[in-house]
């Protein structure tokens, strides 16, 4: 993310809320996500003039509302790709998005790994609660196939897709994984995540109690396992090793939380932006001289 | 029509050098002061198939690419055969030959003038340079200024080295001895040079590329489609002088997409697609709509649907442009009717997006795509630019606040104090959401009224011809260049004809086709698509309901014998 934005401002967690309350049911994970983000914001001293937080559609997808800045409420599935724009128009401000995992896995999953691959300078928090929520619960690309849903009354017949090994596999330069349960290292993996340079993406599993009743909170206290500290988060290899499932061994059917991997690189905008020094690009630039190379 | 209009065809196989001998010629013409308007076809495979090329050039304007040519230049026996039928006695046939693959058989009347061009490419090893063997010919026996056709070539390959240069000139020189021991007993001759005249010759893709530079584009998103993608070619490589960035998507999806995300950065964005591509973004359009975000679609129309037939001509993406959304979704859509259009249209669509807040669709058509046109060099400081509304910072920031002219001012993330939401739900004033009936209502009228204004802000109709007409034609798109000089010669024969040419599409400025038609007995509406789409929309807005549709959709544009035609049916 941008550090024109960082360590602006003096503001508490609780500065951040914006004058909406969230509209989520009761026990729903995102609560501790959104209460993690603010945290994040607030230990960073983000400049709310200066973020633009973007969302698709999803009750995940709600939550630039409840934050004060500057939010877009877009489509489903295409908030990523707004953010592009919004970044590489002006690379002086904070961009981030947020959603679900059926916003970004499914409909909007043929635009995650171009953020990645491209290295946009943004951060894109995915609030992975394995269903639809807002369209009251279908199975999403994250579903266990024991999920019986919506459109799944005799169980899931697909096998789910794992969102460290997309991301990584299409070069994000910083991926982690959090847990809603906890929300004190949702805060930091977002907080290291908004201070990377470069395409940051953190999967947040968060339990939907209302449509989603096998994956609850203890499920998810059950699955996670924090990352061993002697994991070397620069290495990739070792990185698609920890976040590849094993179905042996003592993390057998457990995810990793914490910071999986990470790396500096140039980013999109970076390039771009050499592109334009190649040429001794300026807004004032003669537009004449661009006229006269169609002289016949 | 006076002789100093004339039409050269260059065909064969793609690769030979069709495209490079049409532009030399094209580009000497317009170096000595005459008007030059081109048209080119090209298969949708990569590799050879048919290619043609065809120069209409005169010392007064053109306005299309006229009727059909009065010099053929046939590089193989497939070029030969497929434009056979059209040649008529007088024609002037230059053929490969001997040493082509094919022996011709001239239709009566047609003359000829066989030029080994293969042969002697072969002779000077140089197989490649068949195509100025042939450009030699041309330039003697129809007059094409030697001294700038040598200037235009030796411009274009002393990049490339002498030794590529020299081949060339020898091969030309070749082609033009080989000419010259021909006996000429056509009329065809390229007019007399006019003296130089400060133009630019360039095609409509670049050209809206150039448009977008001049109207302060600032971000432009692109994913390739034929036949658009030469826009983000231009692009690419002018932006970034402008300190601008062009990047390409991962789809059209994510094309509107980061368009939407960086004009709500505050910068002037845009995108350029054909039919395909504007499906795809039609639901990302409702989102401009409801948001009140600016933002420029540039839909270059091929023919469809589906994959269609991707590098020929079709007007035929009207519906989709007016009416392709879900929800009431309101948008002002234009069109283009030459490549000079393109230029100034495209700083319109951005200037009228900003002022609307709104999207904007220009529609251009694939014989405008790869058209070049000479047109007077654009003055950049001439364009007027227009930038979006913006919040003063007094008071409380209302990111839909109700105003007088129902634009409400924006405000750039960056601003202090104009924290806001953006969204493509329903919402109050300050973006909240709001699903009242009353408030949803208010809005959709917002949404409308605010452009309405436009149709009598814009400049009025063109209308060609004066006083009450027995025919009246109403056209749009690249077909009102054809319709122009059909309505001329008609005119010249003292036939009561009029034209009628919208660049406005929607809002339709109904009272101005209403005026028209009240001057006018019939009324003939050409384009080209199969349904008549301008006609249907004439017929449900207007009080005009009798209009007769003419619509064709072959891939290839109307010509001007076309239109007569009709219209003398018509009148008679
Ligand atoms: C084009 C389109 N298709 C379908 C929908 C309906 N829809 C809204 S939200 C949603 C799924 C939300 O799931 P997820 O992204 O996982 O978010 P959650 O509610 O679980 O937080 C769907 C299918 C839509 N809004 N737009
Ligand atoms: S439906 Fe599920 S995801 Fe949506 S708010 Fe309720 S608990 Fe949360
Ligand atoms: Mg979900």
């Amino acid at each position: 993310m941008s550090v024109a934005a960082l360590n602006k401002v003096e503001m508490t967690p609780k500065d951040y809320k914006s004058e909406v309350p969230p509209v989520w049911c009761p026990g729903c994970g995102h609560f501790g996500i959104l209460n993690g983000l603010y945290r994040a914001l607030s230990e960073l001293g983000v400049d709310p003039d200066n973020l633009v937080i973007t969302s698709g559609i999803g009750c995940s997808s709600r939550t630039p509302y409840f934050v004060d800045s500057y939010k877009m409420h877009t489509l489903h599935g295409r908030a990523g790709a707004v953010a592009t724009g919004t970044q590489l128009a002006n690379p002086d401000l904070a961009v981030m998005t947020v959603g679900g995992d059926g916003d970004g896995f499914s409909i909007g999953g043929g635009h995650m790994p171009h953020m990645a691959r491209k290295n946009i300078n943004m951060t894109y928090i995915l609030f992975d609660n394995g269903i639809y929520g807002l369209t009251k619960g279908q199975y999403s690309p994250t579903s266990r196939p024991e999920l019986k849903a919506y459109t799944t009354p005799y169980g899931g017949p697909e096998e789910p897709m794992n969102p460290l090994l997309y991301m990584l596999t299409y070069k994000a330069t910083y991926v982690a994984q959090a847990f809603a349960g906890k929300p004190r290292i949702c805060a930091e993996l977002i907080k290291q995540g908004i201070a990377h340079k470069g395409f940051s993406f953190i999967n947040i599993y968060s339990q939907c109690p209302t449509f989603n009743l096998i994956d609850t909170i203890q499920y998810y206290r059950d699955l996670v396992y924090e990352v061993p500290e002697d994991h070397d988060p620069s290495n990739r290899g070792a990185a698609i090793e920890l976040a590849r499932r094993k179905e042996t061994g003592p993390t057998a059917g457990k995810v990793p939380m914490g910071l999986i991997y990470q790396k500096e690189a140039p980013t999109l905008c970076d390039k771009m932006q050499e592109f334009v020094d190649n040429v001794g690009g300026t807004p004032d630039y003669d537009l004449n001289k661009i006229i006269d190379l169609s002289r016949p | 029509m006076a002789r100093n209009d004339l039409i050269i065809r260059v065909a064969g196989e793609g690769g030979e050098g069709i495209v490079s001998s049409g532009d030399f010629i094209a580009a000497a013409c317009a170096r000595v002061g005459l008007e030059v308007y081109t048209f080119k076809t090209f298969p949708a495979e990569i590799k050879g198939g048919y290619c043609l090329y065809q120069i209409r050039t005169s010392s007064e304007q053109v306005y299309n690419q006229g009727d059909t040519f009065d010099v053929f230049c046939a590089f193989n026996g497939e070029a030969f055969e497929l434009n056979k039928h059209l040649m008529t006695p007088g024609t002037a046939v230059v053929y490969d030959y001997p040493g082509g693959d094919f022996e011709p058989d001239l239709p009566e009347g047609v003359i000829g003038y066989p030029i080994p061009m293969s042969q002697t490419a072969k002779d000077l090893k140089s197989y490649r340079s068949k195509n100025m063997v042939a450009l030699g010919a041309l330039s003697v026996l129809f007059n094409i200024e030697e001294e700038t056709l040598i200037r235009v070539l030796t411009d274009k390959f002393a990049r490339k080295g002498d030794k590529i240069l020299n081949l060339n000139l020898e091969a030309f020189a070749k082609g033009k001895e080989l000419g010259a021991a021909h006996e000429k007993t056509d009329p065809y001759r390229v007019a007399d040079p006019q003296g130089a005249k400060d133009v630019i010759i360039i095609d409509g893709n670049s050209a809206v590329g150039l448009g977008a530079i001049i109207g302060g584009l600032d971000f432009f998103s692109a994913y390739p489609i034929t036949p658009a993608t030469e826009v983000a070619k231009y692009v690419a490589k002018h932006l970034p002088k402008r300190g601008g960035t062009l990047i390409q998507a991962e789809d059209e999806i994510a094309s509107i997409a980061q368009v939407l995300g960086a004009s709500y950065a505050g910068k002037k964005a845009m995108t350029a697609t054909s039919g395909p591509g504007l499906a795809l973004m039609s639901e990302m359009l409702g989102m401009f709509t409801m948001s009140e975000t600016p933002g420029l679609v540039v839909d270059v129309q091929r023919g469809g649907p589906s994959t269609g037939l991707p590098t020929k001509h079709e007007q035929s993406d009207l519906f989709l442009a007016i009416m392709g959304a879900h929800g009431d979704s309101p948008r002002i859509v234009l069109s283009v009717e030459d490549v000079k259009d393109c230029v100034d249209m495209t700083v319109e669509g951005l200037n009228i997006a900003e002022e609307y807040q709104c999207p904007v669709i220009i529609l251009s058509d694939g014989s405008l795509a790869f058209s070049t046109q000479t047109f007077p060099t654009p003055d950049p400081s001439s364009f007027e630019i227009v930038n979006r509304k913006r919040w003063d910072g007094e008071g409380e920031y209302k990111r839909y606040e109700m105003t007088d002219d129902l634009i409400s001012p924006m405000a750039d993330p960056g601003t202090k104090g104009g924290l806001h939401v953006s969204t493509g739900l329903e919402h109050g004033e300050t973006g909240a959401p709001k699903y009242t009936p009353e408030n949803h209502e208010l809005q959709a009228k917002k949404r409308f009224d605010k452009i309405k204004p436009i149709v009598d802000r814009y400049r009025p109709v063109e209308i060609q011809g004066e006083g009450d007409a027995d025919v009246g034609i109403i056209t749009w798109g690249s077909t009102i260049g054809v319709v122009r000089e059909a309505v001329q010669r008609l005119r010249a024969e003292g036939l009561k004809v009029k034209g009628f040419y919208p660049k406005l599409m929607w809002p339709m400025p109904v009272e101005q086709y209403e005026a028209f038609a009240a001057t006018c007995g019939k009324i003939l509406v050409p384009e080209v698509n199969y349904q008549g789409q301008l006609s249907h929309f004439i017929r449900s807005e207007t009080n005009i309901k009798s209009s007769i549709p003419y619509t064709i959709c072959g891939g290839l544009p109307f010509t001007p014998a076309m239109i007569v035609e009709r219209t003398k049916e018509i009148l008679s």
